[in-house]
C-alpha cells in the first residue's frame, strides 16, 4: 500500500487527537478500527491532506505527506463517511464530474463513469437525479466516484453505512474483490467489526488517538491474549478480582459464560486453582477462537 | 477489432492530467447547473433587454434623418459618446438584473457544496482551494460578462459599423479599454460579493435573500447617511453609487458625487480583497472545529 507514518501528532485546540502514531501499511486490505473520537477520520484526513500534522511526517505512495499533496490526491480515492453529493445532477454526470476533477480528460471521464457506476450497481439508474437516491444508492454512488479514476489506494470511511443487509453483503464483496482481483489497497474506517473482518487480513486499532494494535488479524488474536469461555456455580466476584489481580480481564455474558482474557504466558491451570479457591464450581472450561470483536474489547478496554 | 471485455472492474489506461485548468470543470458545471434552475434562462434573457434597446439607440443615432419624426428633439439623447457606453454598463436595470440572477443562479455555488457536504469530494481530487474559488467566481464572471463586457464591445462594434468609419474610434481611442477595465472590475466586484455571501451559510435561499437585501439596504444606508450628515461621501455606503461613481471616472463622464471616483474604486477594491480572505478562510475540506 505504501504508507509511512512516522510519530504524526495532531491536536483540534486543546484536545489531542494524534499522539505518536507511527505506522508502516502494505497492500491489501486493512481495517481501521477505533471507538467513536478515536482519531480514524482525522488519521484518514491527515493523509489526503485535508489535516496538517501539528508533528511528524510520513508518506503516501512515496509521495510526502506535507509537501505533495497533490500528488497523493491522484492515487488515492477518497469514500468520505458523510452523505455528500451535488445537487441537480444524475450520476453519470456526477461520477464523471469527480472523474475530470481528478485529471481525467471529459470524454474519458464520462465512459468510465458508466463503467463504474455499473459495477457498483447502480448502471440501471444512472441517469437518475442524485437527490433522488436513496440512503443506500448515495453510499454506492460515494464508492464509485472514488473508483472513477481507478486510483492505486482506497480510503472508505465506514463504507456499509446505511445498507440493508443485502446490500451490505454486495459493497462488502466489491470491496473484497476490489482489493484482491484488482490490486487496489484499500484501507477501510469502520465501526462494523464484523465488515472488517470478512474484507481484511490486517487491522489497525487506534484508541484514544494512539495506536493501540497493528498487525494481522490471526497474528493479533495469537499474540496479544488467549480466551477461555467458562460456566461457573457459585459467586463470580472474588474469583473476578483475583483474575483480574493476575492481569486478566473478565466478562459476563447475558448467558452467563465467563470469558476470561488472558495474557500470552499466563498458566490455564491457575484459573481452577483460583476457582477452588473461591469454592466455585467449573462446569464447562473452552478455549476459545477469540473473534475481532474480542481483540478489540481486549486493547480498547471496552465491553 | 474491439476487444470484448468481461463486466466488472477494470483498470483505466489513460493519463491523468498532469497540469490543467482544474477550475474549467467546476465553472462549466456551475453554469449548466445555474440554467437548470427554474425561470433562470427567462431572467438571463430578459437581462439583454437593455443591450438590444441600446443597439436600436445606436442604429437611430446613426439614421436621424429617416427617424426625424420620432426623434424629435432627441438628438442628445440619442448622442452616442463614452457617456452613452458608461450609461448601459451603470444602468440601474442592468445591475438589478444582475443581483437577481445571481441571487438565484449563484448564491448556492459554495453554500451547496456546503449544506451536502460536498467540499470534501473536491478537496480529495488533485486541485487547490484556489482552483476551487476559480472555478467558484467563474461561474459568476461568465454571466456578469455575459450582461457587461459582452454587450459593451458588441455596442461599440456597433456604432463602428453603422458609423461606417473609424472617426468614432479615434476619437475617443481610450474607450474600448475603459469598457474593458469597467466591466473587469464590474465582474470582480459581482463574483466576490456573490462569493462572500454564498460562503457564509448553508442555505442557498438565505444568501440569495440577502443578496438582494445587501444591495438595496446599502442604498438605504446611503439615504440615511445622507440625511443626517448632508455629506457626498454617503455614496460610499452605496454598492450601486460606488458603481457608478467609479463608472463616471472610467468613462471620464460628469461624476455623479462630489468627491475623487477613486475613493469608491478604493472601497469596492478593499472590499473584494476582504471577501476573497473570507472565503479563503471558510472554504476548506473539513470541518474544523476548535
Amino acid at each position: 500500500m505504501g504508507v509511512e507514518l512516522k510519530n504524526i501528532h495532531f491536536s483540534y485546540g486543546r484536545v489531542k487527537a494524534l499522539n505518536r502514531i507511527t505506522l508502516a501499511l502494505d497492500e491489501g486490505a486493512i481495517g481501521l478500527l477505533g471507538p467513536n473520537g478515536a482519531g480514524k477520520t482525522t488519521l484518514l484526513k491527515i493523509m489526503l491532506g485535508f489535516l496538517k500534522p501539528d508533528q511528524g511526517d510520513g508518506q503516501v505512495l512515496g509521495y510526502d505527506l506535507r509537501k505533495e499533496q497533490k500528488f497523493i490526491r491522484q492515487l488515492v480515492g477518497y469514500m468520505p463517511e458523510d452523505e455528500c453529493f451535488i445537487p441537480g445532477m444524475d450520476s453519470v454526470t456526477f461520477t464523471a464530474y469527480m472523474g475530470e476533477l481528478s485529471g481525467m480528460p471529459r470524454q474519458e471521464a464520462i465512459k468510465r463513469a458508466h463503467e463504474v457506476l455499473f459495477y457498483v450497481g447502480l448502471g440501471e439508474s444512472r441517469y437518475r437525479l442524485v437527490d433522488t437516491y436513496s440512503a443506500g444508492m448515495k453510499q454506492r454512488l460515494k464508492l464509485a466516484q472514488a473508483l472513477v479514476h481507478d486510483p492505486k489506494l482506497l480510503f472508505l470511511d465506514e463504507p456499509t453505512a446505511n445498507l440493508d443487509p443485502g446490500g451490505r453483503q454486495e459493497i462488502l464483496e466489491l470491496i473484497g474483490e476490489i482489493a484482491t482481483v484488482r490490486g487496489i489497497s484499500v484501507l477501510i474506517c469502520s465501526h462494523i467489526l464484523a465488515d472488517i473482518e470478512s474484507i481484511c487480513d490486517k487491522v489497525v486499532i487506534i484508541n484514544k488517538g494512539e495506536i493501540a494494535a497493528v498487525g494481522r488479524l490471526e497474528d493479533l488474536r495469537m499474540i496479544n491474549y488467549r480466551l477461555y469461555e467458562l460456566k461457573i456455580k457459585g459467586e463470580l466476584e472474588n474469583f473476578r478480582s483475583n483474575l483480574e489481580k493476575a492481569g486478566c480481564r473478565v466478562e459476563e455474558t447475558e448467558d452467563r459464560i465467563v470469558k476470561i482474557y488472558t495474557p500470552p504466558d499466563f498458566n490455564h491451570l491457575e484459573i481452577f486453582r483460583l476457582a477452588a479457591r473461591n469454592k466455585l464450581q467449573v462446569r464447562q472450561f473452552v478455549r476459545s477462537q477469540s473473534s475481532l470483536e474480542d481483540l478489540f474489547a481486549k486493547v480498547v478496554g471496552v465491553d | 477489432m474491439a476487444t470484448i471485455r468481461e463486466k466488472g472492474y477494470h483498470h483505466w489506461e489513460g493519463q491523468l492530467l498532469e497540469k490543467g485548468r482544474a477550475f474549467w470543470p467546476i465553472t462549466r458545471t456551475g453554469i449548466k447547473l445555474a440554467f437548470q434552475r427554474k425561470y433562470f434562462k427567462f431572467i438571463f434573457s430578459g437581462a439583454f433587454l437593455p443591450a438590444v434597446v441600446y443597439a436600436a439607440g445606436i442604429y437611430i443615432s446613426e439614421r436621424l434623418e429617416d427617424f426625424k419624426f420620432m426623434a424629435q428633439g432627441a438628438e442628445r439623447t440619442l448622442q452616442v459618446d463614452p457617456g452613452f457606453f458608461k450609461s448601459y454598463l451603470s444602468l440601474d436595470f442592468l445591475f438589478f438584473m444582475i443581483i437577481l440572477l445571481m441571487a438565484l443562479g449563484g448564491a448556492g455555488l459554495i453554500s451547496d457544496d456546503f449544506r451536502h457536504k460536498a467540499v470534501q469530494l473536491y478537496f480529495a481530487r488533485p486541485i487547490t482551494k484556489l482552483d476551487y474559488i476559480l472555478g467558484k467566481a467563474g461561474v459568476v464572471v461568465f454571466f456578469v460578462g455575459m450582461l457587461t463586457l459582452i454587450p459593451g464591445l458588441i455596442l461599440l462594434i456597433i456604432k463602428l459599423l453603422f458609423s461606417g468609419s473609424f472617426k468614432f474610434f479615434l476619437q475617443y481611442p481610450w474607450l474600448i479599454v475603459s469598457i474593458i477595465f469597467y466591466s473587469i472590475l464590474l465582474m470582480v466586484f459581482f463574483t466576490s460579493f456573490v462569493l462572500l455571501l454564498s460562503s457564509l451559510s448553508k442555505n442557498r435561499r438565505y444568501v440569495g435573500v440577502v443578496i438582494f437585501a445587501l444591495y438595496i439596504l446599502s442604498d438605504i444606508a446611503q439615504g440615511i447617511i445622507y440625511v443626517i450628515f448632508r455629506s457626498p461621501y454617503s455614496a460610499l455606503f452605496s454598492i450601486k453609487s460606488n458603481l457608478k461613481q467609479v463608472a463616471a471616472g472610467f468613462f471620464m463622464d460628469k461624476l455623479p458625487y462630489a468627491y475623487p471616483w477613486y475613493l469608491s474604486l478604493i472601497v469596492l477594491l478593499v472590499f473584494c480583497f476582504l471577501s476573497y480572505v473570507v472565503i479563503k478562510r471558510k472554504v476548506r475540506g473539513v470541518e474544523v472545529i476548535r
